[in-house]
């Protein structure tokens, strides 16, 4: 399936005339600790200025009551910014800030779900604020690129002690920049899609 | 009875409470489907000849229709509307079983298959033209 507006004329015309076809839509989400460039990185990027919004997301229950087969659910309220990127009339990419810590790792299974991939952000003075997100996204098989946002072109760190910090699979980018730079964060984007396309990425499984 | 749309329009903390947002809704907490996500792409379907089939809309149902004549992704149609998602995914759900819009569910990329090329292609493409 053609997702170009240049192979429009390749395409035939599944469509009837008078509805006017949705583009798809597909995610990437930016993950990593509070603070660490997230929103800075998706307004970047964005076409539009980043939106804000709240998600109720389930909270599965840890087991200890489910005697009777009742599922012991909960539901939580997370703060989500995002942005967009039109790909073309029939393909629009959005992004995803995600909060990185510990605390929420049930809603990454509400979110990996339907997403390319996944960019975790590390500021390298609490590296241990990634590590949650990066555990995650290992365990459940999503591709992900790291990257050092560097405010001010401050780089304490190199990429190898970075990656060595992190104990980083050795096909995992690792790219630094400032994120406040749309060409930075750009490139971070583009390492994700290299990465998925070089076909190292670990497929995710199956839900 | 006194609709809710009646309440000073100065009251902000009304405005901002979780009762006026589950009084839109008319008490319901979830939607009755599931398969509503943030990126499921909304978009309003032509207007109805009967004049009268929008009888019975929230005026946040009216603003949905007004937003989504542009498809659009339901996390924005929330953030717009200054909605919870959980709130959006009930309102939109109401107009779907109106036939007031459609929803597009997003493509099925990383369920356990080879990664679609052409599609990561044109991402591609369109981030080297940023």
């Amino acid at each position: 399936m053609p997702y170009s507006d240049s192979d429009e004329h390749q395409a035939g015309n599944p469509v009837s005339a008078d509805t006017v076809a949705a583009p798809a839509a597909v995610k990437i989400l930016i993950a990593g600790g509070f603070g660490v460039g997230k929103t800075t990185m998706v307004g970047s990027v964005s076409e539009i200025p980043p939106l804000h919004t709240e998600e109720q997301l389930t909270v599965a229950g840890l087991g200890v009551d489910d005697l009777d087969g009742v599922e012991n659910k909960t539901t939580t309220t997370v703060a989500l910014d995002f942005g967009r990127i039109t790909v073309s009339s029939r393909l629009v990419l959005y992004l995803f800030g995600t909060p990185g810590q510990e605390r929420f790792w049930f809603m990454w299974n509400d979110l990996v779900h339907g997403a390319l991939g996944a960019v975790v952000l590390v500021d390298t003075r609490r590296l241990e604020s990634s590590f949650a997100a990066i555990d995650f996204f290992e365990s459940r098989g999503v591709p992900f690129v790291v990257g050092v946002n560097c405010f001010d072109g401050v780089r304490d760190r190199t990429v190898p002690e970075v990656r060595d910090a992190l104990d980083l699979d050795p096909n995992v980018p690792v790219l630094m920049g400032d994120l406040r730079e749309r060409p930075a964060s750009r490139d971070l984007l583009l390492a994700l899609i290299n990465h998925l396309m070089a076909g190292r990425a670990p497929l995710p499984t199956r839900r | 009875m006194s609709h809710w749309a009646d309440a000073a329009a100065d009251d902000e903390d009304a405005e901002e409470s979780l009762v006026r947002a589950y009084t839109i809704t008319q008490g319901r907490t979830a939607s009755a489907r599931d398969d509503l996500t943030l990126i499921t792409v909304i978009t309003t379907a032509a207007a109805p000849r009967d004049q009268h089939a929008d009888r019975g809309l929230q005026p946040e149902h009216r603003l949905i229709l007004r937003q989504c004549r542009t498809p659009v992704a339901l996390a924005e149609v929330a953030a717009r509307l200054n909605l919870p998602v959980a709130v959006t995914k009930i309102l939109v759900d109401d107009l779907i079983v109106r036939g007031r819009v459609t929803a597009r569910p997003p493509l099925a990329v990383t369920v356990g298959e080879e990664p679609d090329m052409i599609l990561l292609q044109a991402v591609k493409d369109a981030l080297l033209r940023l």
